[in-house]
């Protein structure tokens, strides 16, 4: 334990420089239980050491028992609150996650629905006759054959001159 | 003096736990509605589930008309507290103009206004991060919007939705409870940042049925082009094209001209003509088609045969004190089934006479005539036909002939399908499937025999045979073809005279003995000679008639060949006019007409020629063929030596070129 004096002992050695604890040595005399002095201040402190290692701690069962039942009850008490509380909380995340999950499935849902509205516009016959058009394509005849050309690459395979 | 102290501090606890108590059941018990309805208020956030109305498909399952959701920001000007810090918000959130936002919010604030959209369409991400902010004078409207994907295809059929998404016209307005979807509703209970915590769901949304309409997406662009350029082209100003299958009633194509486009809201600009649908709202006089109805009742309940001559009087007939005429020139006495060929209005008329007044009316409603087809379209019309007591004694002879009779494109293509399926009258269908279920099938009814039906099938091919007023237009490459033309002046009222504007119309089905479609072609309004059905009407039902056997993959029942040349003859075999009355005060045209018919001229076999392949490898030889789309058939190896078609002939339809390779 960090009493005063020892404080001030240790802060006296740490602390003060060697001059100046050797000129209040030199005005005070010798004395090994005496502390360093408070700085403008004429208050000496002295150092008492006692010896209490004779002490025994004398026995005392029911204090030791309303001690562990004390810890128990606090156990008990930090379980139920757990197991009531940490639910709750669980359910509550979770409800969070939930809701944006049923949210993010909304939007998936109204972003499908855009898409395939613009799909249906890209696939619209009008829209694709005029890409026909533009590329010299015609609607191939009943029966038609038509004669792939080998210099050609794959994708003219489906193209009907 | 410490226990004083205590005894204080006791006290001062006691009334201060007294203070918390007295708060306590003052919050919990005295003001507990107001302060739970508060909490609720702030917590809890009820929000629409949205129910999209039904999507519409063609019956290959491409979409024709769906809904998608559409998030709208809204603020109440006169509720807004700071409309600079307003458009900060909106500016930084939806990425608009802030200057322009808040000119806007200013002048709908000094206009007194208490509604105001800020964006309609904002993104998803977008309506959540205003969500999240959680201000009571920001309204997010969860709402969808109708799309046609394919602008003006089909829109008679398709119809419109008004600004609620209810139907307007067409199928979504008949089919609106189906096609209507309910909303849902659940309560979110949110956080202070206004994420969710927990929902539950207190209505559960009910999706509007997808429905699978019988169209086919391609037939019906194809019949809406062709119709759109004859009609262009012959300065009709309506028109109609129904594809049908006759044996179970199915629409594959139901067009109508001119067109509109059902993603635009009408406004004064729009021709109103535009928005009808001619196919099923507009009935016409069908004049000679008419005849095909005569013919059957004739065949049913006289001795008469496709063999019998009929005496055509040489032109003219005279009735009861109305003189009849044929449209050019005149017959003498001819078959029955040469009356349907050449159209003779003289020898329908007698034919008619023979069939009799009851008989006659009989036979029109047995082909469906004179009562609404009940396809699910709004204000279809029935057409007209007198009941028999309100017949006049020229009631017969006019609509033996198809006059004083009135009928839609879509009962001709009902009729037409009796001859085609063997005499059963077929309801047309417009429906396939509601919700994904298949809707039944309503039993035919039969209207002729199928001895009748059949004869009817062969005395209409003669129609598209040499000689025929549909030949050579209605003709199909590779299929037999049945039909008729019909060119029926059109009465004008004001002026109490026939003009010189015609109902051109033809019918017909194919193959001849298993008819796949029936299409039935009405150009209203044409002109001149150019105008009668088999010269403005025939080459739609060619057109369209070739694609949809192409696109159901029917088999061909008819060698492909080239049609003969057109022989030079009497331009009045071609004209099938009916023919307006002489002795009546009104004029008839045909004896003013000064117009000269079109003579067809003989044309020469039609086909590219056969190039000189000798000398060439097979290599080139495929390249060249392939390049000019003519098929091969190389034989052996080397360099091209032989060859059949020789070059420089002409290579007919059908026919290859068969190449000897030798080294």
């Amino acid at each position: 334990m960090a009493t005063m004096p020892a404080f001030l002992g240790k802060t006296a050695t740490a602390g003060a420089s060697a001059s100046s604890a050797a000129s209040s040595a030199a005005r005070l005399g010798k004395n090994s239980d005496r502390l360093r002095a408070l700085p403008l201040d004429d208050v000496l402190f002295f150092s008492k050491k006692i010896d209490n290692s004779r002490l025994v701690r004398a026995a005392d069962p029911r204090g030791r028992g309303a001690c562990w039942s004390a810890v128990g009850a606090a156990s008990v008490l930090l379980v139920l609150l757990t197991g009531t509380l940490v639910p709750t909380l669980a359910g509550r995340l979770e409800g969070y996650k939930l809701e944006a999950l049923k949210g993010e499935e909304r939007r998936l849902l109204d972003e499908r629905r855009t898409l395939e509205l613009q799909e249906a516009e890209l696939l619209s016959p009008d829209r694709l006759q005029q890409v026909a058009e533009k590329q010299n394509l015609v609607a191939p005849q009943a029966g038609q054959v038509v004669h792939l050309d080998g210099n050609k690459p794959d994708s003219a395979f489906a193209l009907v001159k | 003096m410490l226990e004083r102290r205590l005894k204080w501090l006791a006290g001062l606890i006691l009334i201060w736990g007294g203070v918390i108590l007295c708060k306590l059941v003052s919050l919990q018990v005295v003001h507990h509605r107001q302060y739970a309805g508060l909490a609720r208020a702030r917590q809890e956030q009820v929000v629409k589930i949205l129910a999209p109305r039904g999507t519409i498909l063609d019956r290959t399952g491409a979409p024709l008309a769906m809904s998608v959701p559409t998030q709208s920001i809204l603020v109440n000007p006169q509720k807004v507290p700071d409309l600079g810090v307003a458009a900060d918000i909106f500016s930084m959130v939806l990425r608009m103009d802030r200057a322009d936002l808040y000119a806007r919010l200013e002048a709908a604030r000094q206009d007194g206004r208490g509604y105001f959209v800020v964006k309609k369409k904002a993104a998803w991400e977008e309506a959540q991060r205003l969500r999240g902010m959680d201000f009571d004078w920001i309204q997010i409207d969860s709402g969808s919007e109708r799309h046609y994907p394919n602008g003006p295809l089909a829109a008679h059929i398709l119809g419109g939705v008004d600004f609620a998404e209810k139907g307007n016209s067409g199928i979504e307005k008949v089919l609106q409870a189906e096609l209507e979807g309910a909303a849902g509703e659940e309560r979110v209970l949110t956080d202070v940042k206004g994420r969710g915590i927990d929902a539950l769901v207190e209505s559960e949304p009910k999706p509007g049925a997808a429905l699978t309409l019988t169209i086919d997406e391609r037939l019906q662009f194809v019949a809406e082009r062709e119709l759109a350029a004859a009609a262009e082209a012959k300065g009709a100003h309506c028109g109609s094209v129904v594809v049908m299958n006759p044996r179970n009633g199915e629409i594959l194509a139901l067009a109508s001209y001119p067109s509109y486009d059902p993603n635009r809201p009408p406004d004064g600009t729009d021709n109103p003509e535009a928005r009808l649908n001619h196919a099923s709202s507009v009935p016409f006089e069908p004049g000679s088609v008419f005849k095909v109805v005569t013919l059957a009742a004739a065949l049913e309940t006289t001795q008469l045969r496709p063999e019998s001559m009929i005496d055509c009087g040489r032109g003219s007939i005279t009735l009861f004190g109305r003189t009849i005429h044929e449209a050019h020139g005149g017959y003498g006495v001819m078959s029955m089934a040469d009356v349907l060929k050449h159209s003779s209005n003289v020898g329908a008329i007698r034919i008619g006479m023979t069939v009799g007044e009851a008989h006659m009316h009989e036979y029109v409603r047995r082909f469906g005539f004179g009562e609404r087809t009940g396809v699910p379209l709004p204000a279809e019309s029935r057409g007209r036909l007198r009941s028999l007591e309100r017949w006049s004694k020229l009631s017969l002879p006019s609509i033996s002939i198809g006059q004083e009779v009135s009928v839609t494109a879509l009962q001709l293509a009902q009729a037409a399908s009796i001859v085609a399926n063997g005499g059963l009258l077929v309801r047309p269908r417009l429906v396939l499937k509601k919700g994904g279920q298949a809707l039944p099938v309503p039993a035919p009814v039969r209207a002729i025999k199928p001895e009748t039906a059949m004869t009817m099938r062969q005395m209409m091919e003669g129609v598209v045979l040499p000689g025929g007023t549909g030949y050579p237009e209605a003709r199909l490459e590779g299929y037999s073809v049945a039909g008729k033309t019909g060119s029926a002046q059109i009465y004008d009222v004001a002026a109490k005279r026939y003009t010189h504007n015609y109902n051109g119309t033809f019918i017909g089905f194919a193959p001849l003995n298993n008819p796949s479609i029936v299409v039935v072609v009405t150009l209203n309004g044409t002109h001149g000679n150019l105008g009668f059905g088999g010269r403005a009407a025939a080459p739609v039902f060619h057109a369209v008639a070739t694609e949809a056997l192409r696109v159901l993959d029917v088999p061909k029942d008819l060698p492909e060949a080239p049609p003969p040349p057109v022989v030079a003859g009497n331009a009045a075999d071609k004209d099938d006019l009916a023919i307006a009355d002489l002795g009546s005060r009104e004029p008839n045209i045909l004896e003013e007409s000064d117009e000269e018919t079109p003579v067809a001229k003989a044309t020469a076999p039609a086909g590219p020629r056969v190039p000189d392949f000798k000398g060439k490898t097979m290599r080139a030889v495929l390249a060249e063929a392939a390049e000019k789309g003519l098929p091969v058939i190389p034989d052996g190896s080397g360099v091209a030596r032989l060859q059949r078609p020789p070059a420089g002939s002409v290579l007919r339809q059908g026919e290859r070129i068969r190449v000897r390779f030798s080294r």
